[in-house]
């Protein structure tokens, strides 16, 4: 854990900023101080789990961290301007100050992938919580079968991590596949949502996979994937609540008799086909 | 466990008032409520016969309060032992049930904790349980056999005192002077007070009579209509859920003080329409009858499943409180016929 108390938050200072398009930023964040914790031992935390990041006085949400564990001295964090305390990250500056809890929440449970083929279907910033995994796969690359990352977004200026997703590409039995939603001027690449792009990985459907996006996404991907061959236990997604304290209590993020913020927000779709709720 | 005998309540309140903060029921009409003990008062205090109308809750998990204060170091408040007097049998089921979300070990919550290690809990039997109370339909009933420091039975003459922890032992030995040795009588006498406040229960509840678990009858029914129809009534009020003792949701939001940051806790209810919606504006309980099937399957269903017991004590307190007049007895009761009428169907198909 980064912070031993369960409400005070850790205070970071955002060592840098990268404005990945018009409304995404990626905030790499180094703690103030080491105190009684720190970051610099890999076991951290996990692929899929995300912190409570706090703008001070302003309020706390919930955010995926999409640095790799093997990333060491600092974490990453991919935000979104959706209003609010998202909104208000779009104004902070490199050494400014903010406040972490966590890391919450389970993971995506990567080594039952060990020895297997693994694909990664990402919808526009769903892509961040995957990039955690996937930089952790391709650091280990020896102890996977095939990868494949297929990315969807909806305009060529929506696509993030773009200069990674090139990289991932050179790697040694890694696919790539990018798509945006509708034809654009200057864009030779595909076009049509992510699903299209599931006829590229039929081959793979004994392997795991790894889902996240916005839900009507996964909605329309878990069909394709079903209809593919592919097996229940082996889609791996993760759910959206609203999230409040992140520990298990405050009761915002049920569903069903599961709290997303510690019995997940990682589950396999035969889970949630289980709880018998809407993604 | 040690029994003594008390004359009058006095003596004992007084004594434990010089120790710490004392709580005492104060009736307000119909109700009680608690108040402050002042010892000074030389009226004898009041015994409520029945549940104080506030929840215990209110003691363990204030309504509002500051849960950190960034850049804090500790994160546990400076919290004095104080006792509270006339606490029955559900509401030390409820701490209980309190106790299974904020004392989990991997997520202590400090603010609770603190308050909870200094409570001194003095309860006391049942006597005349309300047309409202249910305990005896959720596996009550109107005297405690554990949760408490000290009990009272009241008898005629005075009241039996049991300790039942370290501390409350400790307080009878040290205090032997204020009581005398129990009367030969008393227990029996007691023992026939008990069981009559139980056969009042199930008189009160007689119409109530179910054929199934709650628990089953709640998941049974998931997809019944009587939770829109029976929510017909509600006006959202949010009441049941603050006079509920055990009902714990809770909201976080930071504030900006002159000199620091702080992070405040409060209560919320998911009865609230915005409860459980997501940044983005999706709202997945958004229809008021799944917010109310939603409140009773995390009462009866999920946190059985959870923590192994129910999330409701049957204290009654909803009924009373509701400003549209819901009854979950009377809304179990209907899920109940309506489970049977499912079996029966499934049966002759």
């Amino acid at each position: 854990m980064f912070n031993s108390r369960t409400y005070i938050p850790r205070a970071t200072i955002i060592q840098d900023i990268e404005d990945l398009t018009y409304d995404t930023r990626l905030f790499r964040l180094k703690f103030k101080g080491l105190g009684d914790c720190d970051n610099s031992s890999e076991s951290d935390y996990e692929p899929g789990q995300f912190v409570q990041v706090s703008v001070l006085g302003m309020g706390e949400a919930p955010i995926s961290i999409c640095s790799s564990p093997k990333d060491k001295g600092f974490f990453e964090l991919c935000v979104r301007n959706t209003g609010g305390v998202t909104g208000a990250m779009q104004k902070l500056e490199k050494g400014d100050e903010i406040g972490v809890r966590g890391p919450y929440g389970n993971n995506f449970a990567i080594e039952k992938a060990t020895g297997r083929d693994c694909a990664f279907i990402a919808g526009g910033i769903g892509l961040a919580p995957l990039r955690s995994v996937i930089k952790y796969v391709t650091a280990k690359r020896a102890d996977y079968g095939k990868l494949a990352i297929l990315y969807g977004a909806r305009t060529k200026e929506d696509i993030v991590f773009a200069d990674e997703l090139s990289q991932w590409a050179q790697i040694e039995s890694v696919e790539v596949h990018l798509t945006i939603d509708e034809p654009q001027e200057a864009w030779t690449g595909r076009t049509g949502v992510v699903t299209t792009l599931i006829g590229e990985i039929s081959d793979m459907s004994e392997g795991k996979c790894f889902v996240c996006g916005p839900p009507i996404m996964i909605h329309f991907t878990i069909k394709e994937l079903l209809d593919a061959g592919w097996t229940e236990e082996n889609i791996i997604m993760t759910l959206e609540r609203h999230m409040k304290c992140g520990v298990g209590k405050c009761g915002h993020c049920y569903i069903g008799d599961k709290y997303v913020c510690t019995d997940g927000p990682v589950f396999t779709y035969s889970q949630i086909n289980a709880l018998e709720v809407e993604v | 466990m040690d029994k003594v005998f008390l004359k009058n309540l006095k003596p004992l309140l007084d004594a434990i008032a010089e120790q710490m903060e004392l709580y005492v029921p104060k009736k307000l009409g119909d109700y009680y409520s608690f108040s402050r003990y002042k010892p000074a008062d030389s009226a004898e205090p009041v015994f409520n016969n029945i549940r104080v109308s506030s929840p215990a809750k209110e003691f363990l998990f204030p309504m509002r309060e500051m849960a950190a204060v960034y850049g804090g170091k500790a994160e546990t408040p400076d919290i004095k032992p104080f006792a509270v007097f006339g606490l029955k049998n559900c509401d030390l089921r409820g701490i209980k049930i309190l106790d299974c979300v904020f004392k989990e070990e991997e997520f202590l919550d400090p603010s609770y904790v603190a308050r909870r290690d200094n409570m001194f809990i003095i309860s006391s039997d049942c006597f005349d349980p309300a047309e409202t109370c249910f305990c005896n339909m959720v596996g009550g009933q109107p005297f405690a056999e554990e949760g408490f420091d000290l009990n009272l039975s009241k008898v005629k003459g005075g009241f039996i005192v049991e300790a039942g922890s370290e501390k409350g032992q400790k307080f009878v030995k040290d205090n032997m002077r204020i009581f005398t040795d129990l009367p030969a009588d008393a227990e029996s006498e007691r023992d026939q007070i008990r069981k009559k406040s139980r056969t009042r229960l199930d008189e009160i509840n007689a119409e109530y009579l179910l054929d199934n678990p709650i628990n089953e009858i709640v998941e049974g029914c998931y997809d019944s209509p009587l939770f829109e129809e029976e929510a017909g009534v509600c006006v959202e009020c949010q009441g049941c859920t603050r006079v509920c003792p055990t009902c714990h949701c809770f909201y976080l939001y930071d504030t900006k003080q002159k000199d620091y940051f702080g992070k405040m806790k409060m209560w919320d209810s998911c009865m609230r329409c915005d409860y459980a919606a997501v940044a983005g504006g999706e709202n997945p309980r958004k229809i008021l009858g799944d917010r109310s099937r939603h409140r009773l399957m995390h009462k009866f269903v999920y946190f059985l499943e959870r923590y192994g017991i129910e999330m409701c004590v049957g204290c009654g307190r909803c009924v009373e409180g509701c400003a549209g007049g819901s009854e979950v007895r009377q809304l179990l009761k209907k899920l109940n016929e309506e489970l049977k009428d499912k079996k029966h169907t499934k049966v002759t198909k």
